[in-house]
């Protein structure tokens, strides 16, 4: 029950804090702008293209945007009101996640059918090879993203400084979540959507079980 | 259960709390009972945080055993549902109105949606938002986020109120409000547990008051027993005209201990008692004095000790109980 209360009142939050304007609107920007920046993709198409980019910036702003808002509301003892009442830890933890991951899906997705929507104007009808990529990116994004807004959540319950869990967000939460692109990059057959789901989900499941342990022991 | 053990909402019991190499609680024992407002007083870092903390369920390592209504805080860690808590210092993220925060700190708490509106408008008029229901907390004066904080707190209709600095950072008409709002919430058999660093607050509403100095609970008793116990007797004060030349026979007066006189445009007599002294019968004795030798007096005054001077003398390293 506690779940539920927190997640609407974490997307509310960022619908009051224009985060999720920023991110909805921001995101799908950044397609069009590559065409616009990068018109000649040497084949690639902008869709693949704009996942790629996404896939390794949306990991990052989930982290930093996870991580500092844990840090902020840690230091001004906003759980403070939640703990004494009868709410679980974890359920803060989880509520806080799922909005995030759900924002940056909804984002990720409108970005990534700009991307097909540009090169269905500039090379034609997608083909199921140019969809396929686009899934593949999308996949690829969504496993990123969950990694790093894992990884985000450790470093928000870890560190006290704002500024510090921003930093470390950005080397950690960024870098760690690319290890789903890695085998792209370095083998040509290998079916990424499945890889990327097969290392995303234990992955993040994992840090989560860590950073759920840390919080309940954690003193307020 | 006996009649005392079921009057008793609160009890502590040789509850000790380390953080790290510090002793913030060493051995706190303490009862408060039902109805009762429980002033716990002590410098900053005292413990009196801690303590409350250990109470709401947000510090769970201490030793010793905390019963609320006879059940253990260890074996039933959630007591939400008969206890408020205005911490002292806590934030409210940025985006939040007045309305909003209360609608979820509501549902925490388990109340029904439908119930909530009538609730909060309740609550607000009781703790005087209402005009500010739909202002966002961030523009809210110092005042009245403390207000704000202590209307979570009575949302959900707690029997038990913790509240740890609740008249902190208010200026002297919101300090004089928030008195009143604790003072009618203990009429509606309220029981209240206030800290404060500020004497005057807790003499002002407390009816136990118990002070903690270094982790250490150095005394609790009722305002008068702490002013009862430190004079050394009884004092009476007289105010009238040629007073001094009466000095030797009130002197001489039983239990009688000495007679300070102080002289301005009045004689000011304080005639100090032995401390066994049946004070009334000391009192009678003496009008009886004065009406015999025919000296008219202006004012009579029975003389306490402040809560002040209680206060001082513990802090300065008086016995500990």
């Amino acid at each position: 029950m506690s779940f539920a209360i927190l997640f609407w009142d974490e997307l509310r939050g960022f619908v009051k804090s224009k985060i999720m304007l920023a991110l909805w609107i921001g995101m799908p920007l950044l397609a069009i702008l590559m065409h616009f920046i990068q018109p000649d993709t040497e084949g690639l198409p902008i869709s693949v293209l704009t996942g790629m980019l996404i896939s390794a910036m949306g990991g990052a702003l989930a982290a930093v945007l996870l991580s500092t808002s844990i840090v902020n509301e840690s230091n001004a003892k906003v759980y403070d009101l939640y703990l004494i009442r009868p709410v679980k830890r974890h359920n803060i933890l989880l509520a806080k996640y799922f909005a995030v991951i759900l924002n940056l899906c909804i984002a990720t997705i409108l970005s990534l059918a700009i991307g097909l929507l540009i090169d269905r104007f500039t090379i034609g009808l997608p083909t199921e090879q140019i969809f396929m990529a686009t899934l593949d990116s999308l996949v690829m994004s969504i496993a990123a993203m969950s990694i790093a807004s894992a990884i985000g959540i450790l470093i928000g319950i870890l560190v006290k400084s704002v500024g510090l869990a921003a930093i470390l967000s950005l080397y950690l939460g960024q870098q760690l979540s690319l290890i789903v692109m890695l085998p792209g990059v370095y083998f040509e057959n290998i079916n990424l959507m499945l890889f990327s789901a097969a290392v995303g989900i234990p992955l993040t499941i994992i840090i989560i079980l860590v950073e759920i342990f840390i919080f309940s022991k954690k003193q307020f | 259960m006996t009649n005392e053990k079921q009057k008793q909402i609160i009890e502590f019991t040789n509850v000790s709390k380390k953080y790290k190499e510090v002793e913030a609680l060493i051995d706190v024992s303490f009862v408060i009972n039902k109805g009762d407002i429980f002033g716990y007083i002590g410098h900053n870092g005292a413990g009196k945080t801690t303590t409350l903390k250990i109470l709401v369920g947000l510090i769970r390592d201490y030793t010793g055993d905390v019963l609320i209504a006879g059940e253990s805080l260890k074996s039933h860690p959630d007591f939400s549902n008969l206890i408020g808590y205005l911490p002292q210092d806590v934030g409210f993220q940025e985006w939040r109105t007045v309305n909003h925060a209360l609608i979820t700190f509501g549902l925490l708490s388990g109340m029904k949606k439908s119930d909530l509106t009538q609730r909060i408008l309740e609550i607000l008029e009781m703790v005087g938002l209402t005009d500010v229901r739909h202002r966002k907390i961030k523009y809210l004066s110092g005042g009245m986020q403390q207000k704000l904080k202590l209307a979570q707190a009575l949302l959900h209709d707690p029997q038990v109120l913790i509240l740890d600095e609740p008249m902190s950072g208010l200026d002297p008409t919101s300090r004089f409000q928030m008195k009143n709002i604790i003072r009618k919430l203990a009429a509606s058999e309220k029981t209240i547990l206030f800290s404060s660093h500020i004497l005057g607050d807790v003499a002002d509403i407390a009816t136990t008051i118990g002070i903690i100095k270094e982790g250490v609970i150095q005394r609790i008793g009722s305002p008068l027993e702490l002013q009862n116990e430190l004079t050394e007797g009884d004092a009476i004060e007289l105010v009238g005209h040629n007073l001094s030349a009466s000095i030797t026979k009130i002197q001489a007066l039983p239990n009688v201990e000495r007679v300070e006189l102080t002289s301005n445009r009045h004689d000011r007599l304080v005639v100090t008692y032995s401390t066994d002294t049946d004070i009334q019968n000391a009192t009678i004795l003496l009008m009886a004095f004065l009406s015999e030798n025919k000296i008219a007096i202006q004012n009579f005054n029975y003389l306490k000790p402040s809560l002040e001077q209680v206060y001082l003398k513990y802090m300065a390293g008086g016995t500990t109980q």
